[in-house]
């Protein structure tokens, strides 16, 4: 019965993403774009003589680009519509309704956000597919690695939602989301698989949270190893774990100054 | 009515608007200074993945990280300045769609121009000054009047195309997201070496998408000079200004007011 609330709150917003459909094409027009050009960009390279780069085929690269982009965009710009509510005075409405605002918010923004990772996957494995044809996926570990994706998202969330709250003392939640999403694509993995990078760089990117959203859920996806699994779902856990309690406390600090007037 | 009131009189408007919009961000003085520095370490990463790649691949067509250092310059400052002198460029298509370019058709002056003005985005700032830190590290002092020229054809292109993409909703209605869409995909696919393209996509980004003449072209042109290719990019975007021109005036014949009353403060 608790919960109950959280998933119609996860589907209204899977019905409402589903009316401005518009909305959802061009967006996936544009992934599409850039997974276009990054077919273009490993062909360059892969063009010049490696037949495989750190164990990667072409198409594993590409396949590979396609799942970091589907995780990473599919949540949208969630800091900036948090940082709306929390500048405009929009979330004070939602505190004295009969549910946690955060995972109301966690159950509102997963609906949109699985919808958007499905129709990107699609259109950039369209593409991947016609340039490069498919990628050898076991598909007795493919719920294995769904379960990574989901708990990817999850953490992806966790670090936005965080993002979202400081926008109360940091003001301006574009240049936050601009900022983070930069650091997801370079550093998290999403445009190069941690293997292209410097040893030095590869190993802490390897271990910060931003590589456990992009990077170890996507080399999973197209070169599953067990023990590698395991480890990546023990270490996410943490990490939201970790983000969880500090979504805890800045929100609790955040709702002391929050000052309600009329009615 | 008359919409064509002398070149002084729009440089006048011009220069007003600059110093308000100047005044408004620097009200939010906080805020401008996050941007900028956000936009800053922005491109700096996109300079950090570009690293990372010629680290490992060392060179990509020809081109070597040398060249994209040069790229970010020119792509950061001509779509800053486009950013921040015609700010509003990115917001023609909700603008229609609301009908709310009454006030600019009853004023007399040219609407394109009074509407692209009337707004700046700061975040700009950030990226035309990155871009010049840049080109002062990667250019010579003899390749600078060449940049700058090449700097002013980009910052047309990206305008002129942001009107083109914009002005859709004339014709589609709201059409914002797809508008938004396209002006983020010129941006990407000018950011990549164009040397890369090949076929069908290389057509695109000599046309209709004219990726290759924001930077793939005047990047190569700054390395090896040649007439041809200058002409060429400063005739196109001159002629890519014009085509957008024409296409939201007539755009514009179809545009229906929403009467809607605001205020400009």
């Amino acid at each position: 019965m608790g919960l109950t609330k959280y998933w119609e709150s996860c589907k209204i917003s899977l019905y409402n993403s589903l009316v401005y459909k518009a909305d959802f094409i061009s967006n996936s027009l544009f992934i599409g774009l850039i997974i276009f050009i990054f077919v273009y960009l490993w062909k360059a390279v892969y063009g010049s003589g490696h037949g495989v780069i750190e164990g990667f085929t072409i198409s594993m690269m590409v396949w590979y680009f396609v799942m970091t982009e589907s995780i990473v965009t599919a949540p949208g710009r969630l800091i900036e519509e948090i940082g709306e509510d929390v500048q405009s005075g929009e979330i004070a409405t939602k505190l004295n309704k009969p549910y946690n605002s955060v995972l109301f918010k966690y159950a509102y923004n997963m609906g949109q956000t699985l919808l958007r990772f499905i129709l990107t996957f699609l259109v950039g494995g369209i593409i991947a597919f016609l340039f490069l044809g498919g990628v050898e996926i076991n598909w007795l570990t493919l719920p294995l690695v769904g379960i990574v994706i989901i708990l990817a998202l999850t953490l992806h969330f966790c670090m936005m939602m965080l993002l979202g709250i400081f926008t109360f003392w940091f003001e301006d939640a574009k240049a936050l989301n601009f900022l983070y999403n930069k650091i997801i694509f370079v550093f998290g993995g999403m445009l190069l698989p941690l293997e292209i990078f410097p040893q030095w760089l590869a190993k802490i990117s390897a271990v910060m949270p931003f590589s456990f959203v992009a990077y170890h859920p996507a080399r999973l996806f197209v070169i599953f190893n067990l023990n590698n699994f395991i480890r990546t779902i023990f270490l996410e856990l943490i990490w939201i774990a970790l983000f969880s309690g500090l979504i805890a406390i800045f929100y609790k600090s955040f709702i002391k100054k929050i000052s309600i007037n009329g009615g | 009515m008359k919409q064509t009131s002398s070149i002084k009189g729009h440089w006048e408007l011009f220069k007003e608007y600059v110093k308000l919009n100047l005044a408004t961000a620097l009200e939010y003085r906080f805020s401008f200074v996050v941007q900028t520095i956000t936009m800053v370490l922005n491109d700096i990463t996109w300079l950090i993945f570009w690293w990372i790649f010629f680290t490992k691949f060392g060179s990509l067509n020809g081109w070597q990280i040398e060249h994209i250092l040069v790229l970010y310059a020119l792509l950061n400052l001509s779509y800053g300045l486009a950013g921040m002198f015609f700010g509003n460029k990115n917001h023609i298509s909700s603008m229609i769609s609301e009908g709310r370019l009454d006030f600019y058709i009853n004023f007399p002056k040219n609407i394109l121009f009074h509407v692209l003005i009337s707004r700046s985005n700061w975040f700009g700032v950030g990226d035309a000054l990155f871009g010049l830190i840049l080109a002062a590290i990667t250019l010579s002092l003899k390749q600078w009047p060449l940049f700058l020229l090449l700097t002013l054809s980009s910052t047309i292109i990206f305008v002129s195309f942001a009107v083109l993409a914009h002005s859709l909703a004339f014709y589609f209605g709201n059409s914002s997201e797809t508008s938004r869409s396209l002006n983020m995909g010129i941006v990407t696919m000018s950011s990549y070496p164009s040397q890369m393209f090949g076929g069908v996509a290389k057509f695109l980004m000599l046309t209709v998408f004219p990726a290759g003449f924001i930077s793939g072209i005047p990047v190569q042109l700054l390395y090896q000079f040649n007439w041809f290719w200058l002409i060429s990019t400063i005739l196109f975007s001159l002629m890519f200004l014009a085509t957008s021109i024409y296409f939201f005036y007539k755009g514009l014949r179809k545009y229906e007011s929403g009467s809607m009353i605001t205020s400009r403060i």
